[in-house]
């Protein structure tokens, strides 16, 4: 089944060649202009994902979400401006499955969406295997080249949790609120300590990281095969 | 504190609504037991004269005790009038009279009985009393006086501090009122490269060496340097620091009003002190306020600029990934409107940056390259370029025969694309605009359009910074027409706009440029 895709984004230009570049990659487009267009949009006919732009003139891309995430899981991937980063991260940590910041090239965008989609399809994984890299969820264990890996738990949990979400951003909140708990959502040092221990223990080269990948001042991503 | 922004040495303010108390406000003694004036003994002297004439002349009539009672009444009326001392005098002189002329032996001083001693006793007693009486009543009036004279001026003052628009007006009054107050000289100093006078009462009165010493002492040590009594080395004036001001007054009267008036002193002190924190403050906030507009202006040059600058990158950069990564699954169709939107976008950036130069050349206030200009050229080149922008339009042109004028084309083409540009936006498709140029006593471009016109609310508005008719209908910078007023201002000229225009509906605007001497 083809996705359906919904752009609300207030530049016709932006639509006008986001609509060329995703009908050719097979998707079917519908765009709407304003924040309210699209919301009784998603209403009358739910997409399968949603492209928003951040700066709409009527109401807020952060309203919009908040309003779409109390009654959906809808994948939402954010286009914002270099110079909106606040509001991206409040729109990550507000329930937006990914961003992609303007200008950007046309395959960035398009793998963020299959990465959304993917997700979105309810996985009921027990293993995860990335390269030489197997995570046996249901055992607890992790092997590289075959080799068993010893992780503490909150090691292994913060593993899962990224490993599970394969080329989405999870912001430092997110991270810290799921692994640690919600008390420790501002304690940004312990997340920098474990992912450095992380990335010594998986990586081939800690400094170089191929599977953890930092998004500056916004969380971490793991790296997703269809990504690169 | 901070230093008010004090002028130096104004003389003070003429306050015409309300009366001058110039002069120290009361005679200086009237304390009960003041010294004798020569006209209170004379007057004495004189009532006592009466009393024994008219004692001499009804002898006959009267018995002689009765002119006691007149020798009693003038004692009275002396000590009441002229105070203790002149009772007291009076009182002895009126024993004496009386003894000498009508006291057994006749004009003697003997007193044979002793009933006469009780006599000079009772006059004496009388005198005392009285005199004691009458000046401590007329002291507390004095003082009632004096108070209410003191609440007046305060009065005056608390009127003064509330009318008053900046610390130097205050600063300006508060000597009138200090001498008022403190019934001697008064100065307002101000500490900058040195102590300066900033304002002093009576008017043109100078500090000398001494207040200077005392000043300097009060604003270096920050406390209260009291005056000295007279008499005494140092300046008798009290010097009160607010921060880089000092204040002096000089206290002067009966020293049973002097608390009294101390304490107003210190009231106008702490008024000022007060008056000169909250326009402080005030002037903090005031700045405060300047700061956030201008950081607010900042913020919405960037946002626009980000915007206007993304927007067409993001169209062309994902135009042309999209042709290179799908150009095998794009229709026809999609590759040729791919193509133009990244023409088009090119266009609009460069627009944006053509702008962006503008207003930055004309901000940092780079001279004008100015030569000959034939305008109708400059017309034509910006309808040429508009053109291009812009295909959809017709444009009604009519600017020939003009002639020369002193000006940047460059500059002046920017303006009327910027006008066009405008237009463009606010006018239904097909759009027309119409171009002229006419002189007058100067020369006017015009362009006009018919399309939904200016509110007659937000006429005066648009030519502001960012300001947006139809924020969310249309794109732009809502710099367009910001950018053309400066360029028109910097060529000498005006930019006006009209809404609805002589035609009908829609909006004109006019560029008016000076004529020049031809050449």
């Amino acid at each position: 089944m083809t996705a359906r895709i919904l752009i609300i984004d207030d530049e016709p230009q932006i639509q006008r060649f986001l609509g060329h570049a995703l009908t050719a990659s097979g998707y079917v487009v519908a765009q709407a202009a304003t924040a309210v267009a699209g919301l009784e949009a998603i209403e009358r006919d739910p997409p399968d994902l949603l492209i928003l732009d951040i700066g709409l003139p009527d109401l807020d891309g952060k309203t919009v979400i908040e309003r779409l995430r109390q009654t959906t899981d809808l994948p939402i991937i954010v286009l914002s401006a270099q110079d909106q980063e606040m509001e991206k991260i409040m729109a990550l940590d507000l329930g937006a499955n990914d961003f992609v910041a303007k200008p950007f090239m046309i395959g960035e965008l398009l793998a963020r969406m299959r990465a959304c989609l993917r997700q979105s399809r309810p996985a009921t994984l027990e293993v995860i295997r990335h390269g030489p890299l197997v995570i046996d969820l249901a055992a607890h264990s992790v092997t590289l080249n075959a080799t068993a890996l010893r992780m503490t738990p909150k090691e292994f949990d913060l593993l899962e949790l990224l490993a599970r979400n394969p080329g989405r951003v999870l912001t430092h909140r997110q991270l810290l609120k799921q692994v640690w708990g919600p008390a420790h959502v501002d304690d940004l040092p312990y997340l920098r300590v474990f992912i450095g221990q992380l990335r010594q223990k998986i990586e081939a080269d800690p400094a170089r990281p191929e599977l953890i990948l930092t998004e500056p001042g916004i969380g971490y991503r793991w790296a997703s095969e269809l990504a690169k | 504190m901070d230093s008010p922004g004090l002028a130096p040495h104004k003389q003070p303010m003429q306050d015409t609504t309300r009366p001058l108390h110039a002069t120290p406000l009361r005679a200086p003694e009237t304390r009960w037991s003041a010294r004798p004036t020569l006209l209170g003994l004379a007057a004495a002297a004189l009532l006592l004269t009466l009393a024994a004439a008219i004692t001499t002349l009804t002898r006959s009539i009267w018995p002689e005790t009765s002119g006691l009672y007149l020798f009693f009444a003038a004692v009275l009326l002396s000590a009441t009038r002229y105070g203790f001392w002149v009772g007291i005098a009076s009182a002895l002189a009126a024993f004496a009279l009386f003894n000498f002329f009508f006291v057994e032996p006749l004009y003697t001083l003997r007193v044979d009985n002793p009933a006469d001693f009780m006599a000079l006793a009772e006059f004496l007693l009388m005198a005392a009393l009285t005199g004691f009486l009458a000046g401590r009543l007329r002291e507390e009036a004095d003082a009632a006086k004096s108070r209410a004279e003191v609440l007046e001026v305060l009065s005056d003052f608390a009127a003064d501090l509330a009318q008053a628009k900046d610390a130097d007006a205050i600063l300006q009054i508060v000597p009138r009122h200090l001498a008022t107050v403190g019934q001697g000289r008064a100065m307002v100093l101000c500490q900058r490269d040195g102590l300066e006078l900033f304002a002093s009462f009576p008017p043109g009165t100078q500090p000398l060496p001494d207040d200077l010493a005392a000043a300097d002492r009060a604003v270096t040590r920050q406390s209260v340097q009291v005056g000295v009594q007279p008499g005494w080395d140092g300046s008798p004036l009290t010097f009160v620091p607010l921060g880089t001001v000092v204040l002096g007054y000089g206290t002067y009267g009966p020293s049973t009003n002097l608390a009294f008036r101390e304490q107003a002193l210190a009231v106008i002190c702490r008024q000022v002190s007060l008056a000169l924190d909250r326009f402080t403050f005030a002037a903090k906030a005031e700045a405060a306020r300047i700061a956030a507009d201008r950081e607010a202006l900042r913020a919405a040059l960037l946002t626009s600029l980000s915007h206007d600058l993304r927007t067409p990158l993001a169209t062309i950069l994902g135009s042309i990934t999209t042709l290179r990564e799908l150009g095998a699954s794009l229709p026809e169709a999609a590759r040729r409107d791919l193509e133009l939107a990244i023409e088009e976008e090119t266009q609009r950036l460069s627009r944006h940056v053509d702008n962006l130069l503008h207003m930055t050349r004309l901000q940092a206030g780079l001279a004008l390259r100015l030569t000959w200009v034939d305008p109708g050229e400059v017309v034509d080149a910006a309808v040429a370029r508009a053109k291009r922008a812009f295909p959809n339009v017709t444009y009604a042109v009519n600017a020939t025969d003009l002639p020369l004028i002193r000006a940047e084309a460059g500059l002046l083409e920017q303006a009327l694309f910027n006008l066009i540009d405008n237009a463009v936006k606010f006018s239904p498709k097909p759009a027309t605009l119409w171009i002229d140029g006419h002189v007058d006593h100067h020369l006017r471009l015009t362009v006009r359009d018919a399309g939904s016109g200016i509110e007659p609310a937000v006429l005066p508005q648009i030519f502001t910074p960012f300001f947006r008719a139809a924020p969310h209908a249309s794109s732009g910078t809502g710099l367009g027409l910001t950018i053309c007023q400066g360029i028109v201002q910097a060529l000498g000229g005006t930019l006006t706009a009209e809404s609805p225009t002589a035609f009908g509906p829609g909006s004109a605007f006019h560029i008016d440029l000076a004529l020049a001497e031809p050449p």
